[in-house]
């Protein structure tokens, strides 16, 4: 076992420098093998341990290091802070049952001094899957909510050091519920559909309840699989309908922030009723480039929140982006990257978006209020530039320089129709 | 000849009167707020807010939080503005005191030129009469004061009582009153579970003073505190020989004096030299100066003390901890001590002074007949508000007796001030 340890780290340096070569057709995966029925370790992705097929355990740990400066220069801020301090556990038990716990160490939105707001947990992925067939899978516990494609990418996976805006503030990310998911024509078609007991932690806060019962549906296919240069095409769609009561005694709508210095450009206007996310997504990737795009809007009605307690014009959320991403040094482009050169691989990433919110249809002066029937937009354009060195599989340092232009002068934190520019930093270990 | 010159005087009249009535319109533009904040007539003024957010307001009356509302004075409607729960000891979840923001969710609105005004709730006062009786005398003592009047609030169509309507101290208050807004403004701010603060020595550092207790108002993000750690250490620790020159340089003394006289003379309890240490003032400096002047604030504690409200209480008559260093020191020179005396019996002239145009037999004074017009202003409304926290009769109890207090005030504060000669 020792032995399956020592490999294991060996593997967390530059392919260069390891002593020796992985295997071509499996540069890093088993380095031990042992009879089928016994206890043994294993590296594959992470540290492992498996008795053949009566169970599989995977040790997870997710580390990033973040220097930065938000070129809005908040008061306050520490450029440098550990951003994800993760472990978890992986496993499954007779081929048939999956089940997955995280906790993250440096959670910072735990302490809320409103005991009657739904606090944001530590904990994130704590479920069970149960594998009935490939086209008939239940799991139940905590886990992302299936909508999103930048929000569904594990945040070791990322191209960018953060998640679009609207990956972070429209989509909802992780709840308590249950969901049926499968797959079709040889994992061409994948679908989930769920039941949640909320709308997800990115539409919480110490302020902010966020939705009740929610229902999603996310269907994802690869219809180009015989495509030449599109094989690797996947398009998705998504929506989820969540129940907005009225018990929330300040604004439970969404809100949108800056990147890096997290200003709400978009305070929470008041909802009640229902609300409703659409979301489509393509990835595509073809040798070392790749790209995606996606597109959410989300409806939030205002059932009797106007002034005379009339109902108003449904609030709106909405955002949208463009990225692309090119290996230089040739590897496949892959998630993660595996470098095959000693110095590791290098990759080029470039993504534009774009958050905004105002009403639908909502007739009268544009205003900024949190019950205006017409709200004035509020949002920003916002480009990334940066380059992702993968040192191994599991190591990446990630340089980054974000471009933020906030669209409302009196929701900014710069001088109006001013932009700014915020470089960063990551340092990241993830196995 | 006598035809021309005939043509010339008309022609020289109309010309006057053109000039005249220009004038006329002139001032109206130059002040658009003086109707609003006419005492003399009792306001309606309407709030539409959303109900939850109503209730909202009124459950957490002890917080700050900002709700969207429309407002509706005469036939001037402003949508879109903020308003809060205000207050210390006045905060209420039944009858809430109001902080109205023009600007809160759109920086350049106004209303009639204001930013912002307060709703007094005036729970503290079952007269409802003492902040606004107090910032009239103010004003007719010559001290910067905020303008009051009477309001009936209806909030979404229902009656929500009697409010006042303040004045708030900011820019539009600083250049009716100063000429410019651009110096630095202070609201003296002091916690309530803090002990009392007499302008006493706690050193040169500018953090021991600003934010808290005094507050920066005005050019926020350089409020040059400094300024006040100066005034501070001219109050406590310069000489006999130079206090006078030392402290002239940061506090126009002079107003100062009459500024604690005529608080004194109100007998108010929360003042300058108050119970509690000091309380309720704003103090202002323009920006190429250092000078500060006094600017009153919050008067529902005047009267409560009654007419025979010593003239050196809180002065002379507590330990030296408790006394206020800057009136301590001030009080030392002749001249100012003079002016003290001087302008409490000024303050009782103002306030018993019989107008000349009166009907025979009616020896009112200035102050009891401001009660007796506001009173008639005003009791109806009070009588059907069932929000304020007192009964019908203990408003007309403490009308009355703030008529004894004009009677008798004056000839308390002469007689006080005579023995003090």
């Amino acid at each position: 076992m020792l032995n399956g340890v020592l490999a294991g780290l060996l593997t967390l340096l530059p392919p260069g420098l390891q002593s020796k070569p992985a295997p071509p057709s499996s540069p890093t995966r088993v380095t031990q093998q042992a009879p089928a029925s016994d206890v043994e370790f294993r590296w594959r992705d992470h540290p492992q341990i498996r008795s053949g097929r009566l169970f599989r355990l995977d040790f997870l740990a997710k580390f990033q290091w973040d220097a930065r400066h938000p070129g809005d220069d908040p008061p306050d801020f520490d450029d440098f802070e550990i951003h994800r301090a993760r472990i978890g556990i992986e496993g499954e038990f007779f081929n048939r049952v999956q089940f997955a716990i995280e906790r993250e160490l440096t959670e910072r939105e735990v302490e809320n001094p409103n005991p009657d707001v739904n606090e944001k947990s530590a904990w994130k992925d704590v479920y069970v899957d149960a594998n009935i067939s490939d086209a008939v899978q239940v799991r139940a516990g905590k886990f992302k909510i299936p909508f999103g494609l930048e929000q569904l990418t594990g945040i070791s996976n990322l191209d960018f050091v953060y998640r679009s805006l609207s990956a972070s503030y429209l989509a909802p990310a992780r709840d308590i519920g249950v969901a049926l998911h499968g797959r079709f024509f040889d994992r061409g078609l994948n679908y989930w559909a769920g039941w949640f007991r909320h709308d997800g932690d990115n539409a919480r806060s110490s302020t902010m309840d966020g939705a009740g019962d929610t229902l999603a549906v996310r269907v994802t296919g690869t219809p180009f699989r015989s495509v030449r240069g599109l094989s690797k095409t996947e398009i998705s769609g998504a929506f989820t309908v969540s129940a907005l009561d009225n018990e929330s005694a300040s604004p439970n709508g969404l809100r949108g922030r800056t990147v890096m210095s997290q200003f709400v450009f978009y305070q929470p206007v008041f909802v009640k009723g229902l609300r409703q996310r659409y979301e489509v997504d393509g990835d595509w990737s073809a040798g070392p480039v790749g790209a995606r795009a996606e597109y959410t809007h989300v409806l939030d009605s205002r059932e009797g929140q106007g002034l005379a307690d009339q109902d108003l014009s449904d609030a709106r959320g909405r955002g949208w982006y463009f990225s692309g991403t090119w290996v230089m040094t040739g590897e496949e482009k892959e998630r993660p990257v595996e470098p095959k050169r000693r110095f590791g691989a290098v990759e080029a990433v470039a993504r534009y978006e774009r958050l905004w919110f105002d009403s639908a249809g909502g007739e009268g002066p544009l205003l900024r209020n949190p019950r205006a029937n017409n709200m004035l937009p509020s949002g920003e354009h916002v480009l990334s530039l940066g380059l992702n060195w993968y040192i191994t599989r599991w190591v990446k340092l990630q340089f980054q320089t974000i471009r933020e232009e906030p669209q409302d002068p009196e929701r900014t934190p710069v001088a109006p129709g001013e932009a700014f520019w915020s470089p960063v930093f990551r340092f990241q270990v993830g196995i | 000849m006598s035809r021309w010159r005939h043509l010339l005087h008309l022609a020289l009249a109309v010309l006057l009167f053109v000039a005249a009535s220009s004038r006329a319109q002139t001032q109206v533009v130059l002040d658009p707020t003086a109707e609003f904040f006419d005492g003399s007539v009792l306001h309606e003024l309407r709030l539409w807010i959303n109900t939850r957010d109503w209730e909202t307001l009124k459950t957490n009356f002890l917080s700050n939080d900002y709700y969207p509302a429309d407002l509706k004075w005469n036939a001037t409607t402003t949508p879109n503005i903020g308003i809060r729960s205000r207050g210390n000891g006045s905060r209420s979840g039944f009858k809430p005191g109001l902080r109205v923001d023009i600007d809160h969710y759109a920086s350049g609105q106004r209303f009639l030129g204001l930013k912002s005004f307060v709703l007094r709730n005036n729970t503290q006062d079952p007269s409802q009469m003492h902040e606004w009786l107090s910032m009239l005398f103010f004003r007719r003592m010559g001290l910067p004061a905020s303008r009051e009047a009477f309001a009936r609030l209806f909030v979404n169509d229902q009656y929500a009582g009697l409010y006042t309507i303040v004045e708030s101290v900011d820019k539009s208050f600083l250049t009716r009153q100063f000429g410019e807004d651009s110096g630095y403004l202070f609201d003296y701010e002091y916690p309530a579970a803090a002990a009392p603060y007499y302008f006493e020595d706690r050193g040169r550092n500018p953090a021991s003073y600003v934010p808290l207790p005094f507050k920066p108002e005005t050019n926020e993000n350089n409020s040059r505190p400094e300024v006040i750690a100066d005034m501070v250490q001219a109050i406590n620790a310069s000489s006999s020989a130079v206090f006078r020159s030392a402290v002239a340089e940061f506090i126009d003394l002079g107003q100062f004096i009459r500024h604690v006289a005529t608080e004194v003379f109100l007998a108010d309890q929360d003042g300058i030299v108050g119970e509690w240490g000091m309380n309720n003032f704003f103090m202002y400096r323009p920006q190429f100066s250092n000078l500060f002047r006094l600017i009153v604030w919050d008067k529902s504690q005047a009267f409560v003390m009654g007419q025979a409200y010593p003239i050196w209480h809180n002065i002379t008559d507590v330990p030296d901890a408790n006394r206020n260093r800057l009136m301590n020191r001030a009080l030392e020179y002749p001249d100012l001590r003079a002016l003290y005396l001087d302008t409490l019996l000024e303050a009782g002239r103002a306030a018993s002074e019989v107008p000349v145009a009166t009907l025979p037999g009616d020896t009112r004074g200035w102050l009891e007949r401001e009660i007796d017009r506001a009173y008639a202003l005003i009791a109806p409304s009070v009588l059907a508000d069932t929000l304020k926290p007192y009964t019908n009769d203990e408003f007309v109890a403490s009308v009355e007796a703030l008529r004894v207090f004009a009677r008798e005030r004056t000839p308390f504060v002469n007689a006080d001030v005579a023995a003090s000669r």
